[in-house]
């Protein structure tokens, strides 16, 4: 089935405005990572690279996505549901006491595999989870979507070791590389350098792309599942809060605490805005 | 229905290995997360006969229990392996997060718990392990009295549907519980029937209890084993208070958060007019040294301690 780059590109519009929505109505949440991790999330569930069942979400035959990077929920949320996991009104309700859609991702959400919230543990059951298919003789797939920030923590490095020594090549990692963190630039903050060379040297098998062009979103994401031996990294250059302007690329707009509607109505206008010129 | 203490030393650990072992052959599923101690964790074997099953991450706690999660959440039974001063204490947030909070059947077995470490002192004596873990929700809590008890606990936890921690020491030390008493999650046993005065302990030291009574020939003292300390045997426990109004807590563990202060506040709820004393390591770190019995004196939970607490309370 052909992949329909404006189909994607409409749909990466509509989370984008279901992200700014819910963070509206719940008066607060993770904005500049949701918005630049979209594009990606968008390529992987609206092409034919990710298998899932929308109606039988635990099915075994499943690939299985671990969102490390828990802050950036909303952005998965949206997705799951457009790509028809779960109805529209349960996003209306996003961190709302007794809501499924927890704050940071939550498990029990149809579609969500693994809870996180605390940095730098999903890429380790991402790759339990690659090792338990790989013992099982199982062809699926493991992705995880961890961010640059995240990279801090001393266990994603652990955890880039044990996947080269378990050679565990259905297991793909997307870095969200947004460049900022939630007190600065990462570069401020904790400087990451070269970050494809020091996957190089752990072992895995580099990509580094722009994580907003869809056609080579999904080409990466091809060559990705054709790794024999070694796990795979693609390392996606993102820009921090993608389609809203006036707050790309600034580390302030990590999370955003005060969205009234003012605020809301103009980043929405400079969304609608991209929408035109799409 | 006194118990008896056999003469013979085992070591908790080889219980754990061997039974372990024994039990892989008949359980596929079950599967070994080692952070680089499978001689101490008496695993050597395990690795040898089932190398596929047995996972070494190396010197690496916190990866270490986010790959057992991972592996937990797709099906497995996963035992993770370590000291217990470095797992559950370096990847307690993983713990909470990748394991308890999502639900993955991971058994976290922590050895060398307590003071009984012979020569390697306070970084490796874990006195902490219990409050951690049972501050978590969605996890059972154990530490088994000696090799024989280790035995019967895992078929349970493998069994069971939720995380769990096992608590193991290094020193091999005297079997005292029943041969004949099963083990069931959230149940004590009475070791010792009386009147006067109830003990309830869990691990090794309670041994010293049921010493102290053979001394103590005019005192009638109650001794209950309570491995399972979340969830906690509340009825065995709080049935003996009633008669006895006199309750020791006994445990090689830090007095913060261990099994005195899980019981303390059933006593609160249930106002019985009893008398307690827990006696714990009263927050200080442990030391070296070559015989855990002087560490136990040095730490006030000796036999001598034991006695005079018994007799104080009893004023």
């Amino acid at each position: 089935m052909p992949i329909n780059l404006s189909h994607l590109k409409n749909t990466s519009l509509d989370v984008r405005a279901d992200i700014l929505t819910m963070i509206n109505k719940a008066g607060s949440g993770h904005l500049a990572g949701p918005l630049s991790s979209t594009d990606l999330l968008v390529s992987l569930y609206f092409s034919n690279l990710f298998n899932f069942y929308p109606t039988d979400p635990k099915n075994p035959q499943r690939d299985r996505f671990v969102l490390s990077a828990g802050h950036l929920a909303l952005a998965l949320y949206s997705v799951l549901c457009r790509a028809g996991f779960f109805d529209e009104e349960l996003l209306s309700g996003f961190s709302q006491l007794k809501s499924l859609l927890q704050g940071h991702v939550y498990h029990h959400v149809p579609g969500v595999e693994y809870s996180s919230g605390s940095l730098g543990q999903g890429l380790s059951v991402a790759a339990g989870m690659a090792l338990a298919d790989k013992k099982d003789r199982k062809k699926r797939f493991t992705i995880a979507l961890t961010s640059d920030g995240e990279h801090n923590q001393g266990q994603v490095w652990e955890a880039a070791m044990f996947a080269n020594k378990y050679s565990l090549s259905r297991l793909i990692n997307i870095v969200d590389k947004n460049g900022i963190q939630i007190g600065g630039t990462t570069s401020q903050i904790m400087p990451l350098d070269d970050l494809a060379s020091k996957y190089h040297e752990f072992g895995w098998q580099v990509y580094e792309i722009n994580g907003h062009h869809f056609p080579t979103i999904l080409r990466t994401l091809s060559y990705a599942k054709e790794s024999k031996e070694k796990p795979v990294v693609i390392i996606a250059n993102t820009v921090a809060a993608k389609g809203i302007p006036y707050m790309e690329a600034n580390y302030k707009y990590h999370d955003i605490k005060d969205f009234d509607q003012e605020k809301f109505k103009k980043a929405l206008s400079q969304l609608n805005k991209l929408s035109k010129f799409k | 229905m006194t118990s008896k203490i056999t003469k013979k030393n085992y070591s908790m650990r080889s219980a754990f290995g061997k039974t372990l072992t024994r039990l892989a052959s008949a359980h596929p599923n079950i599967y070994v997360v080692d952070i680089d101690l499978k001689d101490s964790l008496k695993l050597t074997d395990f690795a040898k006969r089932f190398k596929s099953r047995f996972i070494e991450t190396g010197v690496s706690e916190q990866n270490a229990a986010a790959v057992a999660a991972g592996l937990a959440l797709s099906g497995k039974t996963v035992f993770l392996t370590s000291y217990a001063a470095f797992s559950p204490s370096l990847n307690w947030g993983v713990i909470r997060q990748s394991i308890c909070y999502n639900q993955a059947k991971v058994i976290i077995v922590g050895s060398h718990a307590g003071l009984m470490t012979d020569e390697q002192g306070a970084t490796h004596q874990s006195l902490e392990d219990i409050a951690l873990m049972r501050a978590l929700p969605d996890i059972d809590v154990f530490s088994p009295a000696d090799a024989r008890q280790v035995k019967k606990i895992l078929p349970t936890l493998i069994r069971g549907p939720r995380p769990a921690y096992l608590r193991l020491v290094r020193a091999s030390a005297p079997n005292f519980t029943d041969p004949k008493s099963s083990f069931t999650i959230g149940k004590a046993q009475v070791l010792k029937r009386g009147t006067d005065l109830t003990i309830v302990g869990h691990g090794p030291i309670l041994k010293n209890a049921l010493l102290v009574q053979k001394d103590l020939k005019n005192i009638s003292l109650e001794i209950i084993n309570s491995p399972s300390i979340q969830p906690l045997d509340e009825k065995t426990i709080l049935t003996s208070v009633k008669k006895t109004r006199h309750l020791i807590t006994l445990e090689d563990h830090q007095v913060e958060g261990g099994l005195g202060e899980a019981i303390a506040p059933l006593l609160l709820k249930n106002p019985l007019n009893a008398k307690m004393k827990l006696l714990a390591v009263q927050d200080e770190f442990g030391q070296s040294a070559h015989d855990y019995e002087k560490l136990w004196d040095h730490y006030g939970l000796g036999i001598e301690s034991l006695k005079t607490a018994i007799k104080e309370l009893l004023k």
